[in-house]
C-alpha cells in the first residue's frame, strides 16, 4: 500500500475515485456491449455488425458479480475471510436460488450445490469441475481497486473468495485480474499492468502461459495487423478447439489482457476489440473495459456507453438488483480513503492523499 | 457357471484377464455403448439421430431413439465393448513406449475418437507442450481417461502416473493412481476390501476426488448390497449440474464403492439401520451369487447410475473382473465383450481383447522386461484379428 499511486503516470495525477469509477464503469460497459456477442465467433460478429461497438442491451453476470464482490469488501473490507464469504454465498445466493438460477455459470452454480452439500472451502470449489471458470476474473476488479497500488494484497482478496468457488487456474484467473487492476489503479502502462498481472501467478500455470502468447500476438501486430487476422492469430493460440464451452479463466484473461494491450490502454479501442473477439465476449470486455478504465478514469468511458449504464436488475444475482456501478466505486473509495486517513494520520507525507 | 477359459491360466494371468474383460463388459453394458459404437456408422445415420431428437422435442414425444442402422450393417449396434475397452488396449499394447511418444504419434492422425482430455492432450502435443503441461493446461483434465488407461499399468505392476500426466492433471492423475494401486493389488490376489482401502489411502481427503471415494465407499458399506446403493450414491455424489459424465471424481469412486460391496464378505450391517432386509438380503445375496453373480451386481448397478454410465461400469468391471478372474465371469459376457469394434480407433476393429491382454501377461511375466520394446500396436492389432478370425471361423 506503500506505492506512490499516480506518481508512476506522467499525465496529471487523477484520484482513486476518479479511476475506481473508471473502472467499474468500463466493466459495466464491457460486459454490456459484449453480451450479445457471446459464443460467436469474431466472423459471425463481423457478418452481424461489421464492428460491434455500440451497447445494445443490460449488463450480466460480470456486473453483478463485481457489485456482490464490492459488498463483500464494504462489510469485511481487508480482514474478508473465505468464511465470510460461504455465509455470503449462504444467505444471498443458494437462499434465493429456488427458481430458475438464470445468468448462473457452472462453478456458480456447482458451487451452491457444494455449499448445500455442507462443504467448506476449499473443497466448494473443488467439488465441482470447473475450478478453472472465468467466473472469478470476472467479479476480481473490485479486489484491485479497494488494493489500487499493492497488487499482492489485490490478488490475496480475489483468492479469499475465489477459493469458495473456484480452484486452480480459476483462482489464478481471479488473482491476475486484481493484481493487474490494483497496479492499473496507478496510472501505469498497459504493459506494466500485465506484468503485474503475470507476476501474481506462477509462470508454470496455464494462465501465464496463454497470456504470455496473448502478449506476444498483441505486441507484434499492434501496427500492422488486421483486427481480423489479430482475432485469428489470438484464438489459434490460446482457445481450445476441442472443448465446446468458452468459460475458461487461462483463455478469457488472455484475450482480454491481450485486447487491453492491443487498445494501447484505451477504454473505448480495449473494449471493442475484446468484444469482437467473441467467445464469452461479455466477461473478456468486462475485463478489458475495467483495466483501461482504471487507467483512464471515469471520462475514457464514452459518453453514450456510460450513459446506458443503469442500476442493475438483480437478472442473474437477485440480491444486488438496484444497485450502481458508480455507487459500489464512490463506496469503495470512501472505504480506501478512510483506512488511509487512518494509516497515514502517522504519516502526513503519503503521497496517497493527494490524489483525492 | 463357467466353461473354459480358467483350467489352465495361472490364477494372477486369468486376474489380469479378468480386469480386461471385466472392464470390456462393463463398457458394454448400459446405453452409451451403441452410441459409442454407431460411430462405425455412416454420418448420416447420426445426423438423421439427431433430426429424431430435435422431432422429439418438437413433438413432445417420449419415444426416444437409440442408435439405428438404416441401409447399413447392423453389427456395430449388437452388444459390446466400446471407448473404454480400445482404449485400454492401445495403452496394454504401447505400455512399454514412451507416454508423450506413443500419444504423439495420435497427434498426427484424424481418424480417432477420444475424450476431451485427450484431444487437448494430443492438440498440446502437436503444438510442442509436453507433459506434465499436455494434462495440465487442459480443459478436462479432471476426467477419467487416464483411470481407463491405469487398468493396463495396474495389472502390469507398472505406475500410471507418467502416462495419466500425458492428457490429465489433479483428480484426473489421482483416479488413474487409484485404479492402478487397486488393480495391481487385485491382480497380485489382495482381498477387495484391502485393494479399495489401498486405493482410497492413495487419494488426499481434500481433493473431490479423495472426498468422493470416502462418501461413496461409506454409502454403499451402508446399504451392503451394490444395487440398494444406487439411489444413495446418486444422492451423495452426482451434482448433475455438469453433462460429461466421465469426471474421475465421480466414476473412480462409485466403482471402488460398488465393487468393495459386490465383492466384500459383507459385515451384518447396523441392526439400527432400519434396513434388516434389504442389508441382509444384500449380504446373502452377494454370496450366494458367486463371484461372477457379484460381478454383475457390481456392473449392473453402475449401469444404472445414468450420468455416469458411460465409464462407470467400465470402472467397476475392471475392479471386480480382477477379483472374480476370467474364467468367473459370465460365459455370454465374456464372448460379446472381447472383440473391439475399432469406434475409437479404427485399426482395433476385429482386435482380440483377450489376446491384447495375454500379450501384456506375457511381456510383463517373461523376466525379460528390463530390455523389452513391448509388443507394437501393429503386432497386436495383428495378432489380436487373426485370433478373432481363427475364433470366428472355428
Amino acid at each position: 500500500m506503500t506505492a506512490p499511486l499516480a506518481s508512476l503516470s506522467p499525465l496529471p495525477p487523477l484520484s482513486p475515485r476518479d479511476r475506481a469509477r473508471g473502472c467499474l464503469l468500463g466493466l459495466a460497459a464491457g460486459d454490456a456491449l459484449g453480451a450479445p456477442a457471446e459464443n460467436l465467433t469474431p466472423e459471425a460478429i463481423a457478418a452481424r455488425w461489421g464492428v460491434l461497438d455500440e451497447i445494445e442491451g443490460g449488463g450480466t453476470d460480470d456486473t453483478e458479480y463485481s457489485l456482490f464482490a464490492a459488498s463483500l469488501l464494504l462489510r469485511h473490507g481487508h480482514a474478508l475471510t473465505s468464511q465470510d464469504v460461504v455465509e455470503a454465498w449462504r444467505t444471498e445466493i443458494v437462499a434465493r436460488a429456488d427458481g430458475p438460477m438464470r445468468g448462473a455459470g457452472f462453478s456458480e452454480l456447482g458451487t451452491v450445490q457444494a455449499l448445500r452439500r455442507g462443504l467448506r472451502p476449499p473443497l466448494t470449489g473443488r467439488w465441482h469441475p470447473h475450478g478453472w471458470s472465468d467466473g472469478l476474473a470476472m467479479r476480481a476488479a473490485p479486489y484491485g481497486i479497494f488494493a489500487a497500488g499493492d497488487p499482492d494484497e489485490a490478488a490475496r482478496l480475489a483468492e479469499v473468495d475465489g477459493r469458495v468457488s473456484h480452484s486452480g487456474e480459476g483462482v489464478l484467473g481471479g488473482r491476475a485480474v486484481a493484481a493487474a487492476v490494483a497496479v492499473a489503479m496507478t496510472g501505469a502502462e498497459p504493459g506494466e499492468v500485465i506484468e503485474a498481472g503475470l507476476r501474481a501467478i506462477p509462470a508454470d500455470s496455464w494462465t501465464a502461459r496463454a497470456v504470455g502468447k496473448a502478449i506476444e500476438i498483441a505486441d507484434a501486430g499492434r501496427e500492422t495487423t488486421s483486427r481480423e487476422e489479430f482475432a485469428r492469430g489470438l484464438h489459434d493460440a490460446v482457445v481450445v478447439k476441442h472443448y465446446p464451452w468458452t468459460d475458461l479463466a487461462p483463455e478469457a484473461v488472455a484475450l482480454a489482457f491481450s485486447a487491453y494491450l492491443r487498445g494501447g490502454g484505451e477504454v473505448e479501442a480495449a473494449v471493442v476489440t475484446a468484444a469482437n473477439l467473441g467467445r464469452d465476449a461479455d466477461t473478456t470486455a468486462a475485463i478489458a473495459g475495467a483495466l483501461a478504465g482504471a487507467g483512464t478514469g471515469e471520462a475514457g468511458v464514452p459518453a453514450r456507453w456510460a450513459r446506458r449504464i443503469g442500476a442493475v436488475t438483480g437478472r442473474c444475482l437477485p440480491v444486488v438488483a438496484g444497485r450502481h456501478v458508480l455507487d459500489a466505486a464512490d463506496r469503495l473509495v470512501d472505504r480506501l480513503t478512510d483506512r488511509l486517513a487512518e494509516r497515514t494520520s502517522d504519516r502526513p507525507a503519503d503521497r496517497l492523499v493527494e490524489g483525492m | 457357471m463357467s466353461s473354459g477359459g480358467g483350467g489352465g491360466t495361472p490364477p494372477q494371468e486369468d486376474r489380469v484377464l479378468g480386469a480386461f474383460i471385466g472392464l470390456a463388459i462393463g463398457d458394454a453394458a448400459g446405453w452409451p455403448a451403441a452410441r459409442h459404437r454407431s460411430l462405425r456408422l455412416a454420418p448420416w445415420s447420426r445426423r438423421l439421430h439427431r433430426e429424431l431428437d430435435a422431432f422429439a422435442e418438437e413433438r413432445q414425444v417420449t419415444t426416444l431413439p437409440v442408435p439405428f442402422a438404416l441401409n447399413q450393417p447392423v453389427e456395430p449396434l449388437a452388444l459390446g465393448p466400446s471407448d473404454d475397452a480400445e482404449w485400454l488396449a492401445w495403452t496394454a499394447a504401447t505400455i512399454h513406449d514412451d507416454r508423450a511418444e506413443a500419444f504423439g504419434r495420435l497427434a498426427e492422425r484424424d481418424d480417432l475418437r477420444a475424450r476431451i482430455s485427450v484431444w487437448s492432450a494430443l492438440d498440446n502435443l502437436a503444438a510442442g507442450l509436453g507433459p506434465p503441461a499436455s494434462g495440465h493446461d487442459n480443459p478436462h483434465f479432471f476426467d477419467d481417461a487416464a483411470a481407463v488407461r491405469a487398468v493396463a499399468f495396474g495389472a502390469a505392476g507398472m505406475d500410471p502416473v507418467a502416462d495419466a500426466q500425458v492428457t490429465n492433471s489433479g483428480d484426473g492423475v489421482l483416479g488413474a493412481v487409484a485404479v492402478a494401486t487397486a488393480v495391481g493389488a487385485l491382480v497380485r490376489g489382495a482381498p477387495m476390501r484391502e485393494a479399495v482401502d489401498a486405493a482410497v489411502g492413495a487419494l488426499p481427503e481434500d481433493t473431490a476426488i479423495g472426498h468422493a471415494a470416502r462418501t461413496a465407499v461409506a454409502v454403499a458399506r451402508e446399504h451392503g448390497d451394490p444395487f440398494a446403493a444406487v439411489p444413495a450414491l446418486d444422492a451423495a455424489l452426482l451434482d448433475h449440474v455438469y453433462s460429461y459424465g466421465v469426471a474421475a471424481a465421480e466414476t473412480v469412486p462409485i466403482a471402488l464403492a460398488l465393487a468393495d460391496v459386490a465383492m466384500s464378505p459383507g459385515e451384518p450391517p447396523e441392526e439400527s439401520l432400519g434396513e434388516p432386509a434389504g442389508g441382509a438380503a444384500g449380504k446373502a445375496g452377494a454370496s450366494a451369487l458367486g463371484a461372477g453373480g457379484a460381478f454383475g451386481a457390481a456392473v449392473s448397478a453402475a449401469a444404472c447410475l445414468a450420468s455416469v454410465a458411460d465409464s462407470a461400469p467400465a470402472l467397476t468391471g475392471a475392479l471386480a473382473g480382477a477379483c472374480a478372474g476370467h474364467a468367473a465371469l459370465p460365459e455370454g459376457w465374456r464372448t460379446a465383450a472381447r472383440t473391439l469394434t475399432g469406434c475409437c480407433l479404427p485399426e482395433l476393429a476385429g482386435a482380440d481383447l483377450l489376446a491384447v491382454a495375454r500379450a501384456l501377461v506375457a511381456g510383463h511375466g517373461t523376466g525379460s522386461t528390463r530390455d523389452s520394446t513391448g509388443i507394437s500396436i501393429q503386432m497386436a492389432t495383428q495378432m489380436a484379428t487373426q485370433m478373432a478370425t481363427r475364433r470366428g471361423t472355428a
